[in-house]
């Protein structure tokens, strides 16, 4: 895939003094993590130790940067072993040295001279009215940017909501159509990673698949890895078996809250929600939303921020008060209902009164003559 | 209006009428259950969560229900093409001129308060058959979203079959609002149901009500060619009825 | 000599799209352009949605500084409704407030700032042993053998020699205006990665309270994690322990690492003493709260604005005064309902978008007209620079004790007077020093949560305001706070429960604003005129100066 001549992984990483041994146990510690079997380690080891580094763009369109944020938290593999070791980031503007002219020939010179092999990394959605003067970048806008590059990349990757859903500037009424990724390019593989922000390991871990294997990993059919996507929060959450028992915190810092009941009633959106938190929590393990005592509020699914309020399990109606759920409309409509009906027998009894006398007077006639047809 | 000359005719065969209150009955654990899902009862303590499952339970019937529903419905189906002409599917979709004028005066009759004309249908009117075509249809949309929301929960191959809609719909909170919107359908539907086969029974005073116990319904032979022509062949009721 | 039109965009090594364009004569900065090129509109999104919901939105704003919009934004809510949180939730939010400076800061100065001062290649040629000596010279931080900077020299020179420069690649090495010794070089080279390796453990206090970082969980009326010593599901003394444990090793590394080599590196560029100071005004809202958000007396971040550099007189700063602060938009692609030339009180704010500048692609702005996706806040009408240096130039002309002895160590260290702070190095010193103190605070504040649950308080939560049911149908509020950019604040209206106008005034709008009506710079503007420039293509100077600030343009548009 890559012109040999350059140092590969391993042996960049002998180089800095890494022992076989030290590499073969990372292999399978990665492997692990891949959730592989053991007879996975030596094609990853292999593939590690073969492989030059791969050359990578990282761009920024409409984001906050906290995905970028999020990269750099990775325990396993560690941020600088990434960036040092494992790949070449040849342009991400959050961390390169250059400015200006001097970034922009280095990221010509990767999307020239490695055309077809390179990776391409996004972060931020791309804004597509106005002709996309909402994001510029040196003068072009974040639509043209992303072609260009989108053109020559091996496979891409989607960091994060707003790359794959448009996230937050995309919430309603979206002022600048903010578009996710995938429906401004095509012709090439693109992997979501969902998340406001993704978990740091599940970023590096998606590279580490790419790195190790040479292939995108599986993916869902929304086209997230399937090793981080494929069960919901409630599916893996430790306060699952309180749930089951009914057991619901029914207001912050209630008793129930002290003792680490569900958060359902107050708007856990776990049951709704892909994403890896519960298995392998947030910054080292520490902990993650649920489990810090405020409810998921989905940040991995696509228009999360439409089907607020947070707090409530249903979203509010649009057009009404913030308290106004389907509930309330179904209730109010279920109680006029109800009073139709009896305004209708009431009516009904009035109106039609003298003719039902009249049928009751008609059946006294057939009781009294044991009508023709002999009934009962 | 004069109803000297009463028929009985066999309208619910035994399929219709249990399929009628295994539906009825699932479809009011479903709402209940269901609303409970959606709204918890709130408890402030208890004993250690692994000492308790009611909200599990709750859960757990929801789901038997959503199963019984489902094949009970599916089979309602079939009984559209297998069972008598009152059960027959062309009950249910409006497709002919009569029945719109029919839909009309049924209308009419029942909210206008007009006064009654002479019943020609023994099995549903028009209005209800298209009413409950309605309902058929919202059958169909809770089966797909409470089942596509399951795939997520079981391994179940038959679950899976439903995993597609999920994502189709736009996530998992999508459908979930659906599903729980479209419950209030459900309450809605059986509360004029209910009143509306009383009101029948009492203003037609033709059996409604017990129709979908023991099958039959009374008719005015007088208003009623068919039931004419029948009585005058002293043949069984419901064999020599059709084309109405 | 004719004036010559620089470009430089993208600005690199900060938080978003930051295009600036200078005019040299002369070998200086004549005239100075600053335009934010990306925008989002969250101030349009925010409106009609519960303003419980509104700090999840506001944190988005910035995944670098992420929880201080949600601090502003909470703020904001219980401001507007009247609600007073309990003390635990308000030592949990100064706790977080600590850690997230003590990251931003030792973030910027290493990943950010560093390659602006630091050679990398440089530091290929050091000799190991020596940096060894000044490492032991400086701190008595434990890594320091000869062996450990050679093997980390090692690295980087195979790294180089492998052809793929990745984030190093056509940086400015050997560039005239480089100063430092191969020996520092390779010093600083070590801290950037151990840096790079510390930073994600600081912010772990923010996942303990918050969940995760970025974007930790906020609470209108409190902190969403409850207090419960007998309980493995809340934060009880395991959880409290790693916090301290965190917050000691942050302290240990800010005064070991990040402060030794800032006062290393300093004494090589004493003339950036005399160079970007720009604007003669500096605004703090304040912050850290001793005694509650009500009591801003009790702050251990004083508020007040200083006029012309005077440092003995302070004005009184308030956030509900309608002629305080206002923003412009007359060099800002916006429009506003009364004319593009009023200036309007956040409350009466209005974002409306109304791009008026070269169809893309281009290669220069018209800087005649509108410029820039920022708006341009005034205080008074007087432009103000925020930030770290604001922040302690006002605690220092409040005669703040903790903030005067902090500010005279450094000042004596690197042997320049006061007015030497009014620079780009004041700057990106008063950020370290400042990140001294928050380090020793948030020693204070952990004590204080401590002692404050050993009293029998576990309270996080006031939720007497909770239902919509019990606010008025009309409120405003503001929430005021310090982000590690400067001073932040949030203006709500809440109406018929829903939000009917949300304002954002960002440290990085005062900073990197573009001009207003009356022509008066904002700070990055003004802090660029009249540096020189040893060479045209590679402005390395330009990038110093701004760096110094820590553009963040997420934050600064929005
Ligand atoms: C009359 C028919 C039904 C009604 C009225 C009904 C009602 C409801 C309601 C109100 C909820 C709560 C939704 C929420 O607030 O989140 C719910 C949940 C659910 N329903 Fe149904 N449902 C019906 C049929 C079905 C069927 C046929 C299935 C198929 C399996 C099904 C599966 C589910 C599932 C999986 C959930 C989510 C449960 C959970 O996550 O714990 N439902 N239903
Ligand atoms: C939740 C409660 C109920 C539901 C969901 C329900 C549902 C239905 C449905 C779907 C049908 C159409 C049957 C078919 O043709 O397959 C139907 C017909 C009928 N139901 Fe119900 N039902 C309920 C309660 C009742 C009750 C309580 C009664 C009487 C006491 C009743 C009496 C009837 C009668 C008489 C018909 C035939 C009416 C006509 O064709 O006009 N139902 N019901
Ligand atoms: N400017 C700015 Fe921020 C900060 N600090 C926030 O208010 O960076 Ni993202
Ligand atoms: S996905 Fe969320 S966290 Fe990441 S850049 Fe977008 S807004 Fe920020
Ligand atoms: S806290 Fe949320 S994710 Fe966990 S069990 Fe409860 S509803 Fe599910
Ligand atoms: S809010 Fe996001 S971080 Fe995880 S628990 Fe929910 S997906
Ligand atoms: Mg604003």
């Amino acid at each position: 895939m890559i012109a040999t001549s350059r140092p590969t992984i391993w042996e960049h990483a002998q180089s800095r003094g890494v022992s076989r041994r030290d590499c073969l146990s990372a292999c399978a510690w990665m492997t692990a993590m891949l959730g592989l079997p053991a007879t996975a380690v030596p094609e990853i080891t292999k593939a590690l130790e073969t492989k030059p580094r791969l050359p990578v763009v990282w761009f920024h369109f409409q984001e906050c940067t906290c995905c970028s944020e999020s990269f750099i938290r990775s325990s396993h593999p560690a941020v600088a072993d990434i960036i040092l070791d494992k790949i070449s980031l040849d342009y991400t503007e959050t961390l390169q040295a250059a400015a200006g002219h001097q970034a922009e020939e280095a990221l010509h010179e990767t999307m020239t001279k490695y055309k077809g092999e390179y990776l391409m990394l996004v972060e931020g959605s791309i804004p597509t009215a106005a002709n996309g003067v909402y994001c510029c970048i040196g003068g072009r806008t974040a639509q043209d940017i992303v072609q260009e590059a989108a053109a020559g990349a091996k496979a891409v990757i989607a960091w994060g909501s707003c790359a794959c859903n448009g996230c937050v500037q995309a919430a309603k009424p979206n002022p600048t159509r903010a578009t996710p990724l995938h429906k401004i390019i095509s012709g090439v593989p693109i992997i979501k990673v969902p998340g406001c922000p993704p978990i740091a390991e599940v970023m590096t871990g998606t590279i580490v698949h790419l790195l190790a294997f040479d292939r995108v990993p599986q993916l869902d059919g929304l086209g997230r890895p399937k090793a981080f996507y494929s069960r919901r929060v409630h599916d893996t959450c430790y306060r699952r078996p309180n749930y089951d028992a009914g057991l619901f915190v029914n207001s912050f810092d209630d008793e129930n809250a002290k003792r680490g009941y569900c958060l359902y009633k107050v708007g856990c959106r776990g049951p709704v929600t892909y994403n890896a938190c519960g298995v392998m929590r947030w910054n080292g393990g520490v902990s993650f939303p649920i489990q810090s005592g405020h409810g998921c509020i989905g940040c991995s699914e696509a228009n999360f921020w439409d089907n607020g309020p947070f707090y409530h399990h249903l979203p509010s109606f649009p057009g009404f008060g913030i308290e106004t759920t389907a509930d309330n409309i179904g209730l109010a409509v279920g109680a006029a209902t109800v009073a139709g009906v009896a305004a209708h027998a009431v009516v009904t009894n009035i109106r039609k009164r003298h003719l039902i006398r009249e049928e009751m007077k008609t059946s006294e006639d057939v009781k009294d003559g044991r009508a023709e047809q002999g009934g009962e | 209006m004069q109803s000297t000359s009463l028929g009985r005719v066999y309208v619910w065969e035994i399929p219709v009428r249990l399929y009628h209150w295994l539906n009825a009955l699932c479809i009011v654990v479903l709402c209940i259950t269901g609303y409970l899902i959606g709204q918890p009862l709130a408890i402030q303590q208890a004993s250690e969560a692994s000492f308790s499952y009611w909200f599990g339970w709750v859960r757990f019937i929801h789901f038997v229900a959503a199963y019984l529903f489902l094949f009970n419905f599916a089979f309602r189906i079939y009984w559209g093409f297998a069972g008598n002409k009152y059960a027959g599917w062309k009950n249910f979709i409006i497709y002919r001129r009569k029945q719109l004028k029919e839909i009309k005066d049924v209308l009419a009759v029942d909210i206008l308060q007009a006064d009654n004309k002479p019943i020609e249908t023994i099995g549903h009117n028009a209005m209800a058959g298209f009413t409950y075509f309605l309902t058929f249809l919202a059958f169909l949309f809770q089966c797909l979203t409470g089942f596509g929301l399951y795939a997520a929960m079981s391994k179940s191959w038959f679950a899976q079959l439903f995993a597609w809609i999920v994502p189709l719909m736009g996530g998992d909170f999508a459908v979930r609002q659906w599903h729980h919107a479209f419950m209030w359908f459900f309450i809605l539907f059986a509360i004029v149901h209910v009143y509306l086969v009383f009101y029948h029974d009492y203003v037609e005073g033709r059996g409604e009500i017990s129709s979908m116990g023991g099958g039959w319904k009374f008719i005015d032979k007088e208003h009623h060619p068919v039931l004419k022509k029948q009585d005058s062949d002293k043949a069984g009721p419901a064999s020599a009825a059709n084309d109405i | 000599m004719a004036a010559k039109r620089i470009v430089i965009d993208p600005v690199t090594r900060i938080e978003g799209h930051l295009r600036v364009e200078i005019e040299v004569k002369d070998g200086l900065v004549a005239d100075a352009f600053s335009s934010g090129t990306m925008v989002r509109g969250l101030e349009i999104i925010l409106r009609g949605r519960d303003p419980r919901d509104a700090w999840a939105f506001a944190e988005r704003t910035c995944g670098v500084c992420t929880t201080v919009h949600a601090l502003a934004s909470v703020r904001s809510v219980e401001d507007a409704l009247g609600i007073v949180i309990p003390p635990n939730a308000e030592l949990v939010r100064n706790l977080m407030f600590c850690a997230q400076y003590m990251q931003d800061h030792v973030v910027h100065f290493y990943h950010l700032h560093a390659l602006d001062w630091v050679d990398i290649v440089s530091a290929l040629k050091a000799d190991p042993i020596k940096t060894s000596e000044i490492a032991k010279s400086i701190s008595s931080w434990p890594k320091t053998s000869p062996n450990y900077f050679a093997e980390v020299q090692k690295r980087i020179g195979n790294f180089v020699a492998s052809g793929q420069l990745g984030i190093f690649a056509k940086g400015y090495w050997g560039h005239p205006a480089m100063k430092l010794p191969p020996e520092v070089n390779l010093l600083a080279v070590t801290h950037y990665l151990e840096a790079l390796e510390w930073q994600k453990e600081i912010v772990k206090v923010h996942t303990v309270f918050g969940g995760k970082n970025p974007h930790p969980n906020y609470l209108v009326g409190g902190a969403p994690c409850s207090l419960n010593l007998d309980e493995a599901n809340a934060i009880n003394a395991e959880r409290l322990a790693l916090v301290g444990k965190l917050l000691a090793e942050a302290k240990t590394f800010v005064e070991q690492v990040y402060i030794p080599d800032l006062l290393a590196i300093a004494p090589f560029y004493t003339d950036w003493a005399s160079i970007g100071g720009g604007l003669r005004n500096y605004m703090a809202y304040g912050d850290l709260p001793k005694n509650g958000f009500g009591d801003p007396s009790k702050f251990k971040f004083p508020r007040g604005v200083l006029l012309d550099r005077d440092l003995s007189k302070v004005y009184e700063v308030d956030g509900h005064d309608p002629r305080q602060v206002t923003e412009a938009i007359s060099h800002s692609w916006y429009e506003y309902s009364d004319g593009d030339q009023a200036a309007r009180h956040p409350w009466e704010g209005e974002t409306k978008f109304n791009y008026t500048g070269p169809q893309p692609p281009y290669e220069q702005l018209n800087v005649e007209g509108k410029y820039s996706w920022l708006k341009t806040p005034r205080w008074n009408g007087h432009a103000m620079e925020v930030g770290p240096l604001a922040r302690l130039l006002v605690g220092y002309a409040s005669g703040n004790a903790e903030i005067k002895a902090v500010v005279d160590m450094g000042l004596k260290k690197l042997n320049v007077p006061v007015t030497a702070l009014f620079s780009t190095l004041g700057r990106t010193a008063a950020r370290g020093l400042e990140t001294i103190l928050v380090a020793n605070w948030a020693q204070e504040f952990y004590g204080d949560l401590l002692a404050n649950i050993k009293n029998g308080d576990t309270r996080m939560f006031n939720g007497e305001k909770w239902e919509p049911a019990t606010w008025p149908t009309k409120a405003r509020g503001v929430g005021l706070t310090e982000a590690p950019r400067g001073a932040l604040a949030h203006w709500i209206v809440i109406e018929d429960e829903k939000i009917a106008n949300y304002q954002l005034v960002v440290p990085s709008t005062w900073n990197a604003s573009p001009r207003d009506a009356k022509g008066q710079r904002s700070a990055y503007e003004a802090s660029l005129i009249g540096t020189p420039i040893a060479d045209p293509e590679k402005p390395l100077e330009v990038l110093r100066t701004i760096h110094s600030f820590d553009p963040c343009l997420a934050c600064a548009v929005h």
